[in-house]
């Protein structure tokens, strides 16, 4: 459904950051991207929805038997693709002084008429669809709170919720638990799980920790140096690990 | 260690060398302006004389100053409505966050700069003789003469909000305009309704000084009544231009601290 074909990233000081990636994910795959600090796994999720433009390579998105060339695309249809691909990030970036379920609603502005919008606001049914998807992140309770004032796994959660809403072929997730605690990183990571296998849905999470990769992942990609060097089994040996992260097997 | 003793000079000169320029101009400054201590204790008389002749205050003239007092309240009500609606699209387009194009920031902050740098009291004088006398070339005034000051901070205000959500926005598919009504409006809106309620403090006693040209309100009535000599008639409209500045000074700080401190307890 995915398919990244030799995509190329340099930095702006020349150093070549990504180099030849290629791989594919597909409906109802969690894919784990694990490896070093700095290797450049968020530069390569934000080329798929080009918050970042990659240098070289191509990104195609096919969720409806109508693929899309992201990275050679207008701002027309980069919008409309943008609006199938969910992201959700470290630091939640949720906007903190609007409610819960606002937050949630602003998944639907790739859909929405700008002008209308302007004016009158979402209509009922898309305050409908976000109710039901708050309730189906665990939070409906919370649809009227000002989003600043949640803890860190119900602000992820409310991320999520306004990545569903956007009813996306397509979840990209940067260190989605790298700011909460253990308990809750468990749970957000079954959340996306259950999501991308029910709704048939491929995520692809960048994570630090290689037992939750192991545990949840359906499959895991390891970047070293710029490129692919592990894709493959979610049961990741202890030397490819030790490959992925330079360290000597001891 | 020659490199570190040429700073060292350097250090020492700008230490000296400022504060000696700064005393010299206090000096030319003195005597540029005739500033003399001597003639203000000389006229001191004349000080109290004009005082006394002020009393008692002539609280007859008070109903008839009612209505230009109001004026002076609607002419800084109205010249911040409409400084708040031009400044916040202009301080959008000159903000460093928001604004893409070099040219559209540059040109929006020379607008905002300019309104700033002349003073109302000139646009009043120039809106009068362009309509004539009375409350409107004074509310025009304040109106463009604000645009300085708030597209200046609301610009401030929206160059320090959180780019995060705003890059969320952008990753659903949102567009500038969306961005900017659910990323950018929630984040400034406590800083831009303080600074708007605390320009219309601002206005409320520039309005009196613009009566001064001719420009309405209840800075009309007291030019008119210092030039008629009628100084007991200046001093109840000194009283109510007291009342009306602390008035206004208590609503908006009320208001300001209803809305900031909703803020904190949210």
């Amino acid at each position: 459904m995915l398919v990244l074909n030799n995509v190329s990233k340099r930095l702006s000081d020349g150093r070549l950051l990504l180099r030849d990636i290629s791989f594919s994910v597909g409906r109802g795959e969690l894919v784990a991207v694990l490896g070093l600090s700095g290797v450049g796994k968020t530069v390569l999720l934000r080329c798929i929805n080009r918050l970042t433009t990659p240098d070289s390579g191509n990104i195609v998105l096919n969720g409806d038997d109508n693929p899309v060339d992201i990275t050679n695309c207008n701002i027309q249809e980069l919008r409309t693709v943008r609006r199938r691909i969910g992201m959700i990030f470290q630091n939640f970036s949720l906007v903190k002084r609007l409610s819960v379920l606002e937050n949630v609603l602003t998944g639907r502005l790739g859909y929405t008429d700008t002008l209308h919008n302007l004016f009158f606001g979402f209509s009922a049914e898309d305050v409908d669809r976000a109710l039901n998807v708050l309730d189906r992140v665990g939070i409906a309770d919370l649809a009227y709170r000002r989003a600043g004032t949640l803890s860190g796994g119900e602000m992820q959660r409310v991320a999520i919720a306004r990545a569903l809403l956007q009813e996306p072929y397509l979840l990209l997730a940067d260190e989605p638990i790298a700011n909460l605690d253990p308990n809750t990183s468990e749970r957000i990571v079954e959340l996306l799980r259950e999501i991308t296998i029910s709704e048939g849905i491929g995520t692809l999470a960048v994570l630090h920790q290689p037992e939750i990769a192991r545990k949840h992942a359906t499959r895991v990609i390891g970047i070293k140096n710029g490129v692919v060097c592990y894709d493959g089994e979610p049961n990741i040996s202890e030397e490819d690990l030790a490959t992925i992260y330079g360290r000597t097997t001891g | 260690m020659e490199e570190q003793r040429g700073n060292l000079e350097r250090f020492y000169r700008n230490k000296y060398l400022f504060p000696l320029f700064l005393f010299l101009f206090f000096i030319w400054s003195v005597i540029a302006t005739d500033f003399n201590p001597k003639t203000l204790v000389e006229g001191f008389p004349n000080l109290v004389d004009f005082v006394l002749r002020m009393f008692p205050p002539d609280f007859d003239a008070f109903p008839s100053l009612i209505k230009p007092a109001i004026e002076t309240i609607q002419m800084a009500f109205l010249g911040t409505l409409f400084a708040s609606l031009i400044s916040f699209p202009l301080s959008i387009l000159a903000s460093n966050n928001i604004s893409t194009s070099r040219l559209v920031r540059n040109t929006s902050k020379s607008i905002i700069a300019f309104t700033r740098t002349v003073p109302d009291i000139v646009f009043a004088l120039i809106f009068v003789s362009a309509v004539g006398l009375g409350p409107f070339p004074g509310t025009l005034a304040l109106a463009i003469h604000s645009i300085g000051m708030l597209g200046k901070l609301y610009r401030e205000a929206i160059e320090v909000i959180d780019p995060q959500p705003l890059e969320a926005l952008e990753a659903v598919g949102a567009n500038k305009i969306q961005s900017i009504k659910y990323g950018v409006i929630p984040q400034v809106l406590p800083s831009f309704v303080a600074n708007t309620l605390y320009r219309f403090d601002v206005n409320v006693r520039a309005s009196v000084v613009l009566g001064l040209v001719g420009a309405g309100g209840i800075g009309f009535e007291l030019i008119m009544a210092m030039r008629l000599f009628k100084y007991q008639e200046v001093a109840s409209i000194l009283i109510l231009t007291l009342i009306i500045i602390i008035l206004s000074e208590k609503i908006s700080d009320a208001l300001r601290k209803r809305i900031i401190g909703e803020e904190v307890l949210k």
